[in-house]
């Protein structure tokens, strides 16, 4: 596996902790219940940590899943 | 602590039996990553404890202070900012900056801090509460280039530290050391002005953490170490005293030694504070007398006891010291310039904290200062720190006068003139919290309170707290012994006993049981006796009394004590506050 998924997969599990890996590599915003505003926030801060990158505020909406993180990592 | 490791201890499993651990975190911005660093933190250094961590309000600092109910929480931690004395201080609340501005600003940050003030000295009195000081730089609202401080930054810095300094004065409050938090955290890389825009959390997630792990370490109950032992040539002072004279030896700047100098003031400064000194050193015992007589000496005689002084083992001194204090070796330090000493008594004792004193390196001694103040700090120092050491070489003369290890004779405890002063009523001493807390020998079943579950326990309108204090022509040991339980009917139920290790051997358990007969009326009282590794010594008490071997809750009937107490000698006194 790539080894931006497998830190992307990390820091997804750290935030959902109940998803497994296939899950979280489909796991959206409306595909899971419990991902909210704070889950949100949560997660741009443990992905911009962990990748050191800064998510513009603009793109932020627009990240409401593992594949729609990984598109905006990619072209990073 | 990066963020997802925070989320991944929070995520890990609690052991069995894990206490609950309720923590209010009031702060004015989104408690957001800071919630999860200091429930994180609080994980790592009280595994044994579920942190439930509740929080207010966003923008409402002091109103989330004032609508707290104490009661519901063992700790408030209270995370100050500049934007909760005036929101104008921080960027999401625009209301100006003009010059004739700036007043306001001062007149409304002022009365906020009074307004806290009013509201966390109460709530002191119920609960711990942990406080952090503005860590945020301060906005560019002032008339001055940053480089220099505006009188009205500094203002500002006044109304904070005079709310700090009112509140430090309050038994229940810590505050952190902001020049400590530097060091974790450096004042340039706190501010996340992107994430305050964004989601009214100010902080970067290093500060964030390094917020959360002081206010954690705080929070945390770890009882300050009680004894120091010290070696002397090249420790407390510079040479080695059998070989370079007494005049030869030094702690100065002219000798370049002015760091033993410093250790010596140090220790004269735990002294005060109650902590035990004792000397360890290989010497010959009538140089080292004449190295006391010494004018220029930091550290008094009287300062320290005992001088184990002689050519054996270091690890034989040390025994016999902590045999004569009566403490554990966990509790204590020693310190010695030999590795080689170092390394044969931390054999002897693995418990035993053990640092070597540096040699030639001035910054690692200073390093080692903060370290032993670290492990020895406390909150206040009571009345009974500074009677300890007295007492302790008092103890020493009962027991050669009472004739050695074994129990007094009856003609020694008549003798001894003894009084028993019982105290009751007076549900905020901090003397019987802090002795609940730390004792370990003559405790009734070990368990530890925090502040919270303390008051709640002496809330109950049944409950009671007596306390005894003793002296005898030996001296005084002061305040050492604390009972607490409820009283329904004609019996109580004693859920807390303890007693200072100083004071065994003098039949005041005995008199404890007397008094709490006597006064509340009871025909029988309950013992909540939990047998913990240490508290042998109360255990041993029961035995005396009953025929079985204690273990769950022992009932004691009044007809049953009398018959078997023995003769008591102390002359008892009664105090009763309403």
């Amino acid at each position: 596996m790539h080894d931006l998924d497998e830190r992307l997969i990390r820091c997804f599990a750290s935030v959902f902790p109940a998803l497994s890996q296939e899950e979280i590599e489909n796991a959206s915003s409306e595909s899971v219940g419990i991902w909210d505003s704070l889950s949100s926030v949560t997660l741009a801060a443990v992905v911009q940590e962990e990748f050191n990158v800064e998510i513009e505020p603009d793109a932020l909406p627009d990240l409401d899943s593992f594949q729609a993180f990984r598109q905006y990592l990619n072209v990073r | 602590m990066k963020l997802i490791e925070a989320l991944k201890t929070l995520q890990s499993p609690l052991p069995d039996g894990a206490q609950s651990l309720r923590v209010y975190l009031a702060c004015g911005f989104t408690p957001l990553h800071l919630q999860t660093y200091l429930a994180a933190h609080l994980r790592r250094l009280m595994p044994g404890h579920a942190s439930e961590i509740k929080t207010g309000l966003f923008g409402d600092l002091a109103g989330n202070i004032e609508r707290l109910n104490p009661s519901e929480f063992d700790v408030v931690a209270v995370v100050l900012e500049w934007a909760d004395l005036d929101p104008r201080l921080g960027i999401r609340q625009l209301g100006g900056w003009r010059h004739h501005q700036i007043s306001d600003i001062l007149i409304s940050a002022e009365s906020t801090g009074e307004r806290l003030n009013r509201a966390l000295a109460p709530i002191s009195r119920h609960v711990k509460v942990v406080l952090s000081l503005p860590t945020l730089p301060l906005p560019p609202a002032f008339a001055t280039r940053p480089l220099h401080s505006a009188p009205e930054q500094l203002k500002l810095y006044r109304i904070m530290y005079q709310l700090a300094e009112t509140l430090a004065g309050q038994v229940g409050i810590q505050i952190i050391n902001p020049l400590y938090l530097s060091d974790a955290s450096a004042a340039s890389s706190r501010y996340d002005v992107k994430s305050d825009l964004l989601s009214g959390f100010p902080y970067t997630l290093p500060h964030a953490s390094a917020v959360g792990e002081h206010m954690a370490r705080l929070i945390g109950i770890r009882p300050a170490m009680k004894g120091l032992i010290t070696d002397l040539d090249d420790t407390m002072w510079s040479g080695i005293v059998g070989e370079d004279g007494v005049d030869g030896i030094s702690w100065n700047l002219d000798g370049h030694s002015q760091i033993h100098g410093v250790y010596q003031q140090f220790l004269a400064s735990l002294a005060s504070s109650g902590v035990l000194i004792g000397i360890a050193s290989k010497n010959d015992p009538a140089v080292v007398e004449q190295v006391w007589r010494r004018k220029d000496l930091l550290l008094s005689r009287e300062d320290v006891f005992p001088l184990e002084i002689h050519w054996m083992r270091k690890s034989d001194s040390v025994r016999r010291i902590l045999s004569t204090w009566n403490i554990s070796a966990d509790a204590t330090v020693f310190v010695d310039d030999s590795p080689a000493e170092v390394a044969e008594v931390q054999a002897s004792f693995p418990e035993l904290v053990c640092r070597v004193f540096p040699r030639n390196d001035t910054a690692a001694a200073w390093a080692l200062l903060h370290e032993l103040r670290d492990l020895f700090g406390k909150s206040s120092v009571s009345e009974e720190d500074s009677i300890r050491l007295r007492s302790i070489r008092e103890a020493v003369v009962w027991r050669q006068e009472s004739g050695g290890s074994g129990a007094p004779s009856e003609e020694f405890l008549r003798s001894a003139e003894a009084r028993i002063c019982f105290d009751s009523g007076r549900t905020d001493d901090p003397r019987a919290f802090e002795l609940v807390n730390k004792t370990n020998q003559f405790n009734l079943n070990g368990k530890r309170y925090t502040e919270s579950e303390w008051h709640q326990l002496l809330e109950d309108p049944s409950a009671f707290l007596t306390t005894a204090t003793y002296d005898d022509k030996y001296g005084t040991l002061g305040k050492v012994a604390a009972l607490t339980g409820t009283i329904r009917g004609r019996t109580v139920d004693l859920k807390s006993w303890v007693m200072s290790c100083r004071a065994f051997s003098r039949r005041i358990e005995h008199q404890c049981i007397r008094h709490l007969f006597e006064e509340s009326g009871a025909d029988l009282i309950r013992f909540d006796l939990v047998a913990t590794e240490r508290n042998g010594p109360i255990q041993d008490f029961f035995r005396s009394l009953s025929a079985s071997p204690p273990g769950g809750i022992v009932e004691l009937t009044k007809e049953d004590f009398f018959a078997k107490m023995p003769q008591l000698f102390h002359r008892v006194e009664v105090s009763t506050h309403a």
